[in-house]
């Protein structure tokens, strides 16, 4: 039996999953007490009807990293930068308790061209020190090609400060980006501890209740991670429940094909895709509190339109305000909203049909239109902003740049063949939008828990990002921060993809991903190194990955929709 | 509102002359790491596009290619072109402010008439890019200032004859340096004259003597002109790690140009120092065009001191411009004397050589001389291929100024060569007022149209 769990914003949505069947489900509201207390009120009731039959795996997903950051509860970082030629460091913002400067430089092919001072060093940690700041981030451009930089800081620092808590910039991310790398690993250093206190605490009621099932964390890409392993980068668990939500889709549709998931909520109305039975991810990473950084992420766009919106007639055209002021009208609100439009329309049995027909009428009598026909002016004028919204995702997901031939001939204009409702106010309008946008409106079952569900059958993902350097024969891998001599001479691209295979199932049986687990290919490319006519080396930049997705044998309810 | 600089970035990591030639997958591999790692494309003063394919519609409004365009260009040409559009598009619609095109392959040394490959260029990015605003947006005057190392000749043939695009270029002397052309005395046709403008620097000229020449003609001469567009033809093979050129100008310099000279949009021309010069001079470009500091972008090995110009450069410097301004004040009553010795035609005979495909062109260029506006030309083009064999070919080029008599007049020109078409292989007519391109095959016996 599986167990996911989803502790949102506004709910706590969990679900006890058995041989492909939704044993149970539970969606209560989140407490404002805290995340344990939400999280052990949906829990006890699954562990109630598992009735101690065995657990083989529990995925988490909270909220909170996202709280730790709302609210300014991170621990406090010193950072310490290397930024070398660039950029005015000067203009950097980075949210760090203190920052700091210091000289040297890498460049991008991670040979030094500027060495470290010893003395600013050693000025710095006497700062920090001052300070009183107990965490430092180093983090150096070009710090995934060459790491000397931040371990000479580092170890100065561990000798002369052995009770600092440090981390450097390439052990959390190498992709290209230094300031996205800079907010990533001061994210990562500053949520570390709190992160690990919430989930020792989680363990331990676990403990309490017999539980042995190994705990799951699930990441903003959808994919999960044994606990301990989660412990070295918290920040990516943030946007979790989007995740969530967009997998649970994943796991309730027809296989393969490319949908639109649609969460039409109270204030805000969010959107994610997936293509061709992929979900999308943000290009670049995701966007944390105004800072870009490195978290891998989906793509999802939320529009200030939702269930609760208050409606206005102004110079007799209705308008739909991108702000709430309290429920719908019909449940006693103060003021107009979609909903009341929905009651009066016949697509919800929610709130007082009197008090629905009482706003829409005052409503309508600015556009000299029935209450009838107003709820109906709404609901159109609220489906065709949604259609736009997603018209623009597509747009924008087409609009990405690429950088080689192949990609930008090959990237065509795809449309949604599903859009999919989860949210609460989802499938009264869905069959609207889907006419509008000419596709299938879905409305699977259990889709009001599709993100436990998403949860619950979230696989192990891992990916690997490699970049040889023949001439200086050097291998790096983004993600975990290796750099070493290549242990074999390179000869070939065939020769470096079996390489990384070979290290993606090393690695990949550490998560405990099995070794019939399918591997994938992300991307070759190869660069000849010519000097002088000559070519004296060659660049491959190679990614491999178990995907991010869901167990496919684990629900059976998506079969019996696919034969429809 | 912070300034918004729009950026192509194509560095078609899939396209190259040769495996191991200069212009190959490599070039903008080390300038991508730099920029990615400095994370400008998150920066909210940069704004990047994905680019778009150009229409052959778009080339034709530029080029004659022989025997046809498909036959000189590949995709990587078309998206390179097409890069530059999507800024055009983007400028226009005031999306940016202005725009950095940095696209592969090249192309400021392709000419009207193309044959085959020169100087590393099919086709030309910018003069393709400055025809399409033209025509979509109706701009009238245009400057393009040439910051690359060689003679923007491609940039000088397509708009020899046209009066209202000015094109300058500073670049090492051409005795010393492909393509071996842009002296003091290339200053424009008859109808044109006084609006090319060369300025030919002795080899190892630095940061100092560049920006006298910028601060002391090229800026002058701009602000006297007064364009609607202003385009840096934006070589970066100046820099003096550059391993086909001997100059000695600075990432630093680059930069400071780029804030001084204002470009509205900037197009990546040559520059082949790929690890010591474009990381750094690319991550400047971009920074001073969005109005950011570029105090921190330096060479590893950049010492401000080494770029001091010598008392002799600086001599041949003043000398130089001195002579050019005089030039440009007294251009119009220059040309009008011009054309007043050549009558009612003016004929000119050149070759011009294909480096890159070893191919030499003949070519006899005739234009008419109208006191209404700058008249039409006819070219009759001959390319002698490494293979043997040769074509001949006649264009009519109808500029967009064309008064209704010349217009009539080139039409019937393009005509009389179609139904008569002694010794050619194509006849073409590049009708810019009616935005209709005509390609006559002769062979064929049939017209194609654009």
């Amino acid at each position: 039996m599986l167990i996911g769990l989803d502790v949102g914003g506004t709910y706590t949505d969990a679900v006890l999953i058995d041989h492909g069947k939704v044993i149970e489900k539970i969606k209560i509201p989140t407490k404002p007490e805290g995340l344990l207390e939400s999280l052990l009120s949906a829990l006890d009731p699954l562990l109630q009807a598992a009735g101690g039959r065995e657990i083989q795996r529990i995925v988490l997903s909270t909220t909170l990293i996202t709280n730790l950051i709302a609210t300014n509860t991170v621990d406090p970082v010193a950072l310490v930068l290397i930024p070398g030629p660039g950029l005015n460091p000067g203009s950097y913002k980075f949210k760090a308790t203190q920052s700091y400067i210091l000289s040297g430089a890498i460049d991008y092919r991670g040979r030094e061209i500027e060495p470290l001072k010893e003395n600013e060093i050693k000025a710095c940690l006497e700062a920090i020190k001052k300070e009183g700041i107990k965490r430092v981030a180093i983090v150096g451009k070009f710090s995934q090609r060459n790491n000397s930089h931040e371990q000479a800081v580092a170890s100065y620092f561990a000798s002369h400060a052995p009770e600092l808590q440090i981390i450097m910039g390439h052990q959390v991310t190498g992709r290209l980006n230094f300031p996205r790398r800079a907010v990533t690993t001061l994210l990562t250093l500053a949520t570390r501890e709190k992160f690990e206190n919430f989930y020792m605490q989680v363990l331990q009621v676990l403990k309490e209740r017999g539980i042995t099932a190994p705990l799951y964390i699930l990441k903003a890409d959808g994919g999960t991670l044994p606990f301990t392993q989660s412990l070295t980068k918290p920040v990516e668990t943030i946007f979790s429940g989007p995740a969530a939500s967009t997998l649970g889709v994943l796991a309730l549709t027809p296989k393969g094909q490319t949908s639109v998931v649609l969460d039409i909520g109270g204030t805000t109305t969010d959107l994610a895709l997936i293509l061709s039975g992929k979900p999308l991810l943000a290009s670049r990473g995701a966007k944390i509190n105004n800072d870009y950084t490195q978290v891998r992420a989906f793509a999802t766009k939320s529009v200030a339109l939702g269930g609760d919106s208050i409606l206005r007639v102004n110079n007799n055209s209705l308008e739909i305000l991108p702000q709430r002021e309290g429920p719908a009208y019909c449940l006693g609100g103060p003021q107009p909203t979609p909903t009341d439009a929905m009651r009066v329309a016949g697509l919800t049995e929610i709130g007082d049909e009197r008090r629905a027909y009482e706003c829409m009428k005052r409503l309508g009598a600015g556009l000299n239109l029935s209450p009838k026909d107003t709820a109906d002016l709404v609901l159109k004028q609220m489906v065709k902003k949604i259609a736009q919204e997603i018209d623009d995702m597509f747009l924008s997901w087409e609009q990405e740049p690429v950088y080689r031939i192949w990609e930008i001939l090959q990237k065509q204009k795809i449309r949604p063949q599903n859009v999919v409702g989860i949210g609460g106010a989802a499938p009264a309008v869905l069959s609207l939008l889907g006419e509008e946008m000419g596709c299938r409106a879905l409305a699977p079952p259990h889709a009001e828990v599709a993100n436990a569900i998403g949860a619950a059958l979230a696989k192990v993902n891992l990916r690997l990002s490699f970049h040889f350097d023949t001439e200086r024969n050097f291998y790096f891998i983004e993600e975990n921060g290796v750099q070493e001599k290549l242990p074999i001479p390179i000869l070939s691209e065939d020769q470096a993809k079996d390489f990384c295979f070979t290290r993606l199932r090393q690695e990949g049986q550490k998560l405990g991903i099995s070794s019939d687990e399918e591997l994938e290919l992300v991307y070759s490319e190869v660069f000849n190194m010519v000097r002088g006519w000559r070519t004296t080396g060659k660049l491959y930049d190679i990614c491999v990955q178990f995907p991010t997705g869901i167990m496919e044998n684990w629900l059976e309810e998506r079969k019996d929709q696919s034969a429809e | 509102m912070p300034n918004k600089t729009g950026l192509v970035f194509f560095p078609a990591f899939d396209w190259a002359i040769t495996p191991t030639h200069p212009e190959r997958e490599e070039r903008l591999l080390y300038t991508r790491d730099q920029l990615f790692e400095e994370g400008i494309m998150d920066l909210p003063e940069v704004v990047e596009y994905k680019p778009r394919l150009a229409t052959y519609k778009d080339i034709a409004r530029v080029h004659f290619c022989v025997p046809d365009i498909k036959a000189q260009v590949t995709e990587a040409h078309l998206i390179a072109a097409g890069g530059t559009l999507v800024l055009a598009d983007a400028l226009m619609k005031k999306e940016i402010d202005n725009g950095f095109a940095l696209v592969r392959p090249p192309g400021h040394h392709s000419m009207r008439v193309v044959h085959g490959n020169r100087g590393f260029c099919n086709i030309h990015n910018e003069a393709i890019m400055i025809e399409y605003l033209r025509k979509h947006y109706g701009l009238k005057k245009i400057a393009i200032v040439d910051t690359d190392v060689h003679h923007g000749d491609g940039t000088q043939d397509v708009y020899w004859h046209d009066p209202d695009v000015l094109f300058i270029s500073f670049h090492q002397d051409g005795r010393t340096l492909y393509p071996g052309s842009g002296f003091a005395d290339e200053l424009g046709g008859p109808t044109a004259f006084g609006t090319t403008v060369n300025i030919p620097l002795l080899p190892h000229t630095t940061d100092e003597g560049i920006h006298y020449v910028l601060d002391n003609l090229v800026l002058p001469i701009l602000e006297d002109f007064q364009p609607d567009l202003i385009v840096n033809s934006a070589g970066q093979d100046n820099h003096y790690t550059d391993p086909l050129a001997n100059m000695r100008f600075t990432a630093h310099g680059y930069a400071l140009l780029n804030e001084k000279l204002k470009p509205d949009l900037a197009v990546l021309e040559g520059g082949y120092a790929i690890e010591t010069a474009l990381p750094y001079v690319n991550t400047g470009i971009i920074l001073a065009m969005a109005g950011l500091d570029y105090s921190c972008v330096r060479e590893p090995d950049y010492r401000p001191e080494n770029f001091k110009e010598s008392p002799e450069h600086m001599d041949y410097i003043k000398d130089l411009i001195a002579y050019l301004h005089e030039v440009w004040k007294n251009r119009k009553a220059l040309a009008e004397q011009r054309q007043r010795r050549t009558g009612g035609y003016y004929e000119r005979r050149r070759t011009v050589y294909y480096d890159t495909d070893n191919i030499r062109e003949q070519q006899e260029e005739k234009v008419k001389l109208c006191a209404k506006c700058p008249g039409y030309q006819v070219i009759r083009s001959r390319g002698l291929y490494p293979t043997r064999t040769e074509r001949t070919v006649l264009a009519v080029a109808l500029p967009w100024q064309a008064c209704s008599e010349c217009q009539e007049e080139a039409r019937s020109v393009y005509q009389e060569y179609v139904n008569n078409p002694r010794g050619l292989d194509f006849v073409y007519l590049q009708d810019k007022p009616r935005d209709t391109y005509l390609q006559y095959s002769v062979s064929g016996r049939s017209e194609m149209q654009l």
